[in-house]
């Protein structure tokens, strides 16, 4: 592969790496058989192809968007729009408890669902099949260390202002894209020691587990939709006042959670389809 | 699967096609694409559907000679494309009667 012109290297260097490891070499022969250098069509068609491999699923040999991959950014993402929530309905306790209630039931049935489909790999990491990879494991202990010590900062630099002060909503948001750093860097740790590490599935583990993770995550968007709609039929004046998160209009904060519950559950739905696809 | 072999034109059916007499590599697969059908499959177009028709079963990849691997159909893809050619033939038929009709 070394000795191919550069443009053939660069174009199979846009497949996956997955991808090259299997199709590579006789690809990058192809390439050269088509003298694709002499052929712009062929280049733009080599580019189509690779973006394919990357975004369609087609496979294990046509794809590194492996379904627990995606079900660990749907998990991360879900866990933003979770702490969100949270946050936004601390201030709400009275109203529509039950509902919330429902909500943390369905989540961490969710939650726990990846877990389950995550226990082989688990497993397969303490037997010592990969050693490297507790590297991997630290990530999440140093993402929240250090967002600890970013919270302290921020605390200091707030401290005294009052809540609609720009010292205060400056360290509100440190703290905000510090805690989605710490959540982006776990689910990256995760998803690559889930890649990595080899694990014997048992059959129908994964599949079961990432319907459930995308029912639990369907059913919390749903309850935290319903739970608004209680808010707004018991406590007008909190729907339309500033309890939103930072002492923002509730709202848009309500609508953005929402928002990104959705989205996670799209997520989590796609990965159980591929995962079903896989298994078929 | 007929539905996503249906089309003339699609790269799947025309790979399947050129596999049904011998196994071939892709270079000879496009060369012989393009001689006998006139088109022209590009090594995007020919390798995202060779993956697809691996993973349907329909073809399999042989042992690499040197960097060139072979592709032959297996007995799935064979009656795959039996099937499809049977219903292409029949749609060529009805249309080539009918059209001839209007013609007369």
């Amino acid at each position: 592969m070394s000795q191919d012109p550069r443009l053939v290297r660069v174009l199979v260097g846009c497949y996956p790496a997955r991808w090259r490891r299997v199709h590579g070499d006789e690809y990058s022969q192809l390439l050269c058989d088509l003298q694709v250098h002499r052929h712009p069509a062929l280049v733009l068609d080599s580019l189509r192809g690779a973006a394919r491999a990357r975004l369609v699923p087609g496979g294990l040999t046509m794809s590194t968007r492996s379904p627990m991959t995606v079900a660990v950014w749907a998990a991360a993402l879900f866990t933003v729009a979770g702490l969100g929530f949270q946050k936004l309905s601390e201030e709400l306790l009275t109203v529509a408890n039950g509902i919330r209630t429902l909500l943390a039931i369905a989540a961490a049935v969710a939650l726990l669902a990846l877990v389950v489909a995550a226990v082989p790999t688990a497993v397969a990491l303490v037997r010592g099949r990969d050693h490297r990879a507790w590297w991997y494991v630290a990530v999440p202990f140093v993402a929240c260390a250090a967002w600890l010590v970013l919270v302290q900062v921020a605390l200091a630099v707030a401290d005294g202002h009052g809540v609609h002060a720009t010292q205060t909503r400056l360290a509100a948001a440190a703290v905000a894209l510090g805690g989605l750093g710490a959540v982006a860097a776990t689910a990256w740790a995760a998803s690559t020691v889930l890649r990595r590490v080899p694990a014997e599935q048992p059959p129908g583990l994964r599949r079961t587990a990432l319907a459930v993770l995308a029912v639990g995550m369907g059913a919390t968007t749903v309850l935290a939709v319903l739970w608004g709609l209680l808010v707004h039929a018991h406590d007008p004046s909190a729907f339309t006042g500033d309890q939103g998160l930072v002492a923002t209009p509730f709202v848009p904060s309500w609508l953005g959670t929402v928002a990104l519950m959705a989205g996670a559950a799209v997520l989590a739905g796609v990965a159980s389809r591929r995962q079903s696809a896989t298994e078929r | 699967m007929a539905d996503d072999l249906g089309r003339w034109a699609e790269p799947g059916l025309l790979i399947l096609a050129s596999l049904a007499d011998g196994e071939k590599h892709g270079y000879a697969i496009t060369a012989d694409v393009a001689e006998q059908v006139g088109v022209r499959l590009g090594p995007g177009t020919l390798y995202a559907a060779l993956g697809r028709l691996e993973a349907l079963g329909l073809i399999e990849g042989r042992p690499a000679e040197g960097r060139r691997r072979p592709y032959r159909l297996t007995a799935a893809g064979a009656t795959e494309l039996t099937a499809q050619s049977r219903r292409m033939h029949r749609l060529a038929t009805l249309s080539l009667g009918r059209l001839g009709t209007v013609q007369a």
